[in-house]
């Protein structure tokens, strides 16, 4: 009995996924438990494991494609499973543009290379009697070149549809090189593309590159998303920050008593512990301006910023007013790990009350964050540094570290977030108050 | 007039008027919508025309009909069913005042649109006239309609064709408000007949008597294939063009010497000082026409609406 | 069979109804004598008399609805209008009377009327004797509407609109009455109302076309097919009743519809047909469908202008490459 695989819904706010790839190709086996695809949503990419084991008898989202949650996305069966009772049911996809566009079919005749281009945003329009005629051959019509108006989809470009075939080398080529076969000409047997067709490509590619007009990267997905959100959070936050230098020298100690111990803490745990208890005796920093008002939390859920290669994400450490330094440490380290890995839960990178952002192991000495909203508050952290100061009208050596704390003066004013501030300060000055 | 005739005419006024006071009353408890179009003070005209009708004659009505179809046989209950758009009504609830149709007495329907019903009339006797059958149409129409084209021109035809009809303009002063000295050119519209070589006389339109002769003369007339003839019936409406029109157009003193003049006041006395009635003849005749409309009004308020699911029947003949 | 102008076989077709049945009567503008000015009565009034064939004056509304007043009493008359344009001078006739009668009178009345006589272009007639009329009437209910494009149509149509007990307009074009065609001699030979011709079949595009449409539709397609588009020609035959179920079957198969009528293009019956063919039929379409019909101005008199308000062929064949992106 073949079984529909849908865009499966992660976190409460997901409304839609895109493919971004596919472990088990058309026709391939899937393996319960193991990878079947991966995708990105707002907020994360993630690697959905298959939940049946079968053949991959169709792909009706390609890589790229946006689709919303619960919409059938592929089907798994048996070898020679009939699927089209299965394919009848799904109403006409309302997927997203796959990330190229399609080259029209009488590009594609008159020998012209494919540009990549990036995709236009917005539906791919078929007309009524095109998107009949593709349900009818259990095609996608999505994945079909349009050759109408503005590169609507009529009937004949889906009557003279055939889905793109590649020889196993040529797909091989095109994956290790990063190119998509689909953007081939096939030049074999029934259009089949040959190695020599990616490599083609791949030359097209090249020489697109060395023209120098720069690289077009789509405003889209989870760039689009950190972008507008950070523009949001500009643009509605009276947002200003204060700047505290830390004397670490009691931490360092601490960390390396620690390490004595064998016991593993960064200075980065000891900061988020400092703010976790800091906010504690601050509400109003953690805090969040509602419709009824000024939502002072009692819990301090702490927002960790993480750099992956898919973009800025902030994975969440619940309940970090209630932790020790020990499940503080030992909780960041393991989202830090999920983060890296495209492997967090959409609860564990959503609902923080506070941000603590470092950017230190870069060398930065001091940096000013803006808000993770909609969050009143968040604390920028630069590297520890040995610096000359003066105690006791001595000058002396300490290793010193610059934190800067945006908040948001709808919420709270100046004094109570240098008091915050102050606070973090001199917990981080007298770690064994963390203890 | 023999006797029988005579009374019928009597009974034929008074229905009307039982009619038309009801419909007024139903109006203003709201129980009817649209336009009532009153033909008090006017019925002297159509139960006198008709009454020299059989069923197998023709007449054509107007806006102001319901005289004309009760003179011509319709039944009080039915008729006011279809003021109150009910199903048992004549035309099922789909014509309503202005539209009371009852082809099996020889009415080929009332008419609202002005002059529009002539043209009809003229087809009327021309069927009679071509299936050579010993019958005429009636044509009804107000000294309003008396300057639409089609009136001329069924005149014209009326008359080239030798056709079995009569035209009868019943001239009531007024078109909605304005007066027929400031529309009609001539004073006596009657005198438009010459023009198309058919006798044309104006009598009193609350006189019985002066109409029946008029009538009595065009009808000889008409089957004896002689052609048309036009008969003005001068008389005047006691109400408004409609239930709320306003009469800023006219005085009180104007309606109230009209209302003197009442036709059914004046055949009463014609009546009885003739000798052809007895008070109490008469006494019953009102008295029948009393209990006739308030039975048709227990009919009319206790019969069904229309069903919306037969809105589309009758588009078309489905033969 | 017997060879007809369509002219003829109009005429023919009215003596034989009056030979059928003697309500059924002819009245109308130069009828008797002249035998009108297209000759659609010649010589009827020798075989029936000038009761049966009557000549009326100028006086259209009048005569229409003693046309109306002899229907409801009974009789079967055809009136015929000079030309349709003049259906305008008699149209509280048409519309506010024989269309109503039976509806609002609850369905008591008959009217089995026929008004009949030709409009249209190619005769240098102007603005008030070119106009094509029926999409007009299509609009208001209670009116059969008929346009016969060749000989037997026109009377197997008329036969059925003369024997049919409600009012019937039907609308012969002036350009056709001297087109010839086989005509069956049967005394009965009816075509029933609502029942589309298909006049050619066809695979790639639906092309809808009334009277003397129909022709230079049938012209395109024979371009059209040596450029190798297949295309369906229907001829609706009557719009009230309307077969818009073998339109939409056709549209089904071919996904493409072109309406094309000399009436005006805005409001014109083919915008009707378009818009219930997307309405029935809307997953079929591979392109919006394309309506062509005379400009919105007045028909003018002079030949190249008037061919440069009614649609031609090359605009038809255009018409049908650009429904298929061609």
């Amino acid at each position: 009995m073949a079984e529909k695989v849908i865009m499966p819904k992660q976190g409460l706010q997901m409304t839609e996924g895109t493919i971004t790839r596919w472990f088990v190709k058309e026709g391939g086996n899937c393996v319960s438990g193991q990878p079947l695809f991966e995708m990105e949503t707002d907020k994360l990419v993630i690697t959905i494991d298959a939940n049946v084991t079968g053949k991959l008898l169709k792909i009706l989202a390609l890589e790229g494609s946006t689709v919303p949650i619960t919409e059938t996305i592929a089907i798994i069966g048996q070898e020679g499973e009939d699927t089209s009772a299965l394919l009848a049911q799904e109403k006409p996809s309302q997927a997203n543009t796959p990330a190229m566009m399609p080259v029209s079919a009488s590009a594609q005749a008159a020998g012209l290379t494919p540009m990549p281009v990036a995709a236009p945003a917005g539906p791919v329009y078929a007309t009524p009697r095109a998107k009949l005629r593709a349900e009818e051959k259990n095609l996608n019509v999505e994945q079909i070149p349009g050759s109408g108006p503005d590169g609507l989809i009529i009937e004949r470009d889906v009557l003279a549809f055939i889905p793109q075939k590649a020889t196993p080398l040529a797909k091989a080529i095109a994956q290790q090189e990063g190119v998509n076969v689909s953007d081939a000409v096939g030049s074999g047997a029934h259009g089949k593309v040959t190695r020599a067709d990616v490599n083609a490509l791949i030359a097209a590619r090249k020489d697109t590159l060395n023209t120098r007009h720069g690289t077009l990267v789509p405003y889209e997905g989870k760039r689009k998303m950190i972008g507008d959100k950070m523009q949001e959070s500009l643009r509605t936050h009276a947002q200003l920050s204060h700047q505290i230098k830390v004397d670490m020298s009691r931490a360092v100690e601490l960390r390396e008593s620690f390490k004595a111990a064998d016991r593993k803490v960064s200075y980065n745990d000891f900061i988020l512990m400092a703010t976790a208890r800091a906010l504690m005796d601050f509400p109003a920093m953690n805090a969040e301006l509602t419709d009824k008002g000024i939502l002072q939390k009692d819990y301090v859920h702490l927002g960790m910023a993480v750099d992956v290669p898919s973009g800025l994400i902030v994975p969440v450490i619940r309940d970090a007013d209630l932790m020790r330094l020990g499940e503080i440490s030992a909780c960041a380290a393991e989202l830090a790990d999920k983060a890296k890995n495209g492997k967090l839960l959409p609860t564990e990178y959503t609902g923080s009350s506070f941000t603590v952002t470092n950017l230190g192991m870069f060398g930065l000495e001091c940096f000013v964050p803006i808000l993770n909203t909609p969050e009143s508050g968040i604390l920028g952290v630069g590297k520890i540094e040995k610096q000359a100061v003066v105690i006791n009208d001595e000058i002396v050596i300490r290793p010193m570290m610059c934190l800067t704390l945006t908040y948001d003066h709808r919420v709270t004013d100046g004094a109570p977030a240098a008091q915050f501030l102050a606070r973090v300060k001199q917990y981080l000055e007298n770690p064994f108050l963390l203890l | 007039m023999d006797r029988e005739r005579a009374l019928h005419i009597y009974a034929t006024m008074n229905r009307i008027r039982k009619f038309e006071e009801r419909a007024v009353q139903l109006f203003e408890a709201n129980k009817l919508r649209g336009s009532v179009h009153l033909y008090i003070g006017e019925e002297a005209i159509a139960a006198t025309v008709c009454s020299l009708m059989t069923d197998q004659d023709y007449i054509t009505s107007t806006h102001r009909g319901h005289g004309h179809a009760i003179a011509k046989g319709a039944m009080l209950d039915r008729a006011l069913a279809e003021l109150m758009g009910k199903s048992t009504g004549y035309c099922k609830g789909r014509g309503g005042s202005m539209h009371i149709a009852d082809l099996e007495k020889g009415n080929l329907g009332a008419n609202a649109i002005v002059g529009g019903g002539v043209p009809i009339a003229v087809g009327g006797a021309l069927a009679q006239k071509m299936k050579g059958e010993k019958h005429f149409t009636v044509s009804f129409f107000g000294d309003g309609a008396a300057n639409q084209g089609t009136v001329h021109e069924s005149m014209n035809l009326a008359s080239l064709w030798k056709l079995p009809i009569i035209f009868i303009c019943e001239n009531n002063g007024f078109a909605i408000s304005v007066p027929t000295w400031q529309s009609t050119s001539v004073k006596d519209i009657s005198v438009r007949a010459a023009g198309y070589d058919m006798p044309g006389e104006t009598v009193d339109g609350n006189d019985v008597m002066a109409i029946d002769a008029a009538v009595e003369r065009a009808k000889t007339r008409a089957l004896n294939g002689e052609g048309p003839s036009f008969i003005e019936c001068k008389t005047y409406r006691w109400k408004g063009h409609w239930t709320g029109d306003p009469e800023t157009y006219r005085t009180r003193e104007e309606v109230a010497s009209w209302m003197e003049r009442c036709p059914i006041k004046a055949f009463r006395a014609y009546l009885l000082n003739n000798g052809i009635a007895k008070e109490k003849e008469l006494d019953d005749i009102e008295q029948a026409a009393a209990a006739e409309i308030e039975a048709a009004t227990e009919f009319a308020l206790n019969s069904p609406e229309p069903d919306p699911a037969q809105v589309m029947d009758d588009v078309f003949f489905v033969g | 069979m017997s060879i007809k102008t369509y002219a003829v076989a109009i005429r023919d077709t009215i003596a034989q109804e009056m030979r059928h049945d003697d309500k059924v009567f002819i009245m109308g503008e130069d009828i008797e004598v002249l035998g009108g000015i297209f000759g659609c009565t010649r010589d009827l009034a020798k075989e029936f008399g000038t009761e049966r064939v009557r000549n009326t004056p100028i006086t259209e509304a009048t005569f229409v609805g003693a046309g109306v007043g002899a229907a409801t009493a009974g009789m079967r008359p055809i009136v015929e209008l000079m030309y349709m344009d003049f259906t305008y001078v008699a149209m509280d006739q048409i519309l506010n009377q024989a269309a109503k009668i039976r509806y609002m009178f609850g369905g008591k009345a008959k009217v089995p009327l026929v008004i009949r006589g030709q409009q249209g272009i190619g005769r240098g007639n102007a603005g008030q004797h070119s106009q094509s009329v029926e999409s007009l009437f299509m609009h208001i209910p209670g009116i059969k509407v008929a346009c016969p494009s060749t000989p037997a149509e026109a009377a197997g149509l008329l036969r059925t609109a003369i024997r049919d007990d409600n009012p019937v307009l039907f609308l012969e074009h002036k350009a056709l009455y001297s087109t010839k065609g086989e005509v069956p001699d049967d005394p009965e030979f009816a075509i029933p109302f609502g029942k589309a011709a298909i006049k050619k079949e066809g695979k790639d595009v639906t092309i809808v076309a009334n009277l003397l449409y129909v022709s230079k539709a049938l012209e395109a397609a024979d371009i059209l097919e040596k450029e190798g588009i297949s295309a369906e020609v229907i001829d609706p035959l009557t719009l009230v009743p309307l077969d818009i179920d073998t339109i939409v079957k056709s549209v089904q198969k071919t996904g493409r519809l072109i309406t094309v009528h000399e009436a005006h293009r805005e409001g014109g019956w083919g915008a009707e047909i378009a818009a219930q063919v997307m309405e029935r039929a809307f997953r079929y379409l591979d392109s919006p469908p394309i309506r062509l019909g005379a400009k919105q101005c007045t028909l003018p008199f002079n030949l190249g202008l008037e061919n440069a308000v009614v649609p031609q062929v090359d605009q038809i064949v255009q018409a049908a490459k650009q429904s298929l992106y061609r």
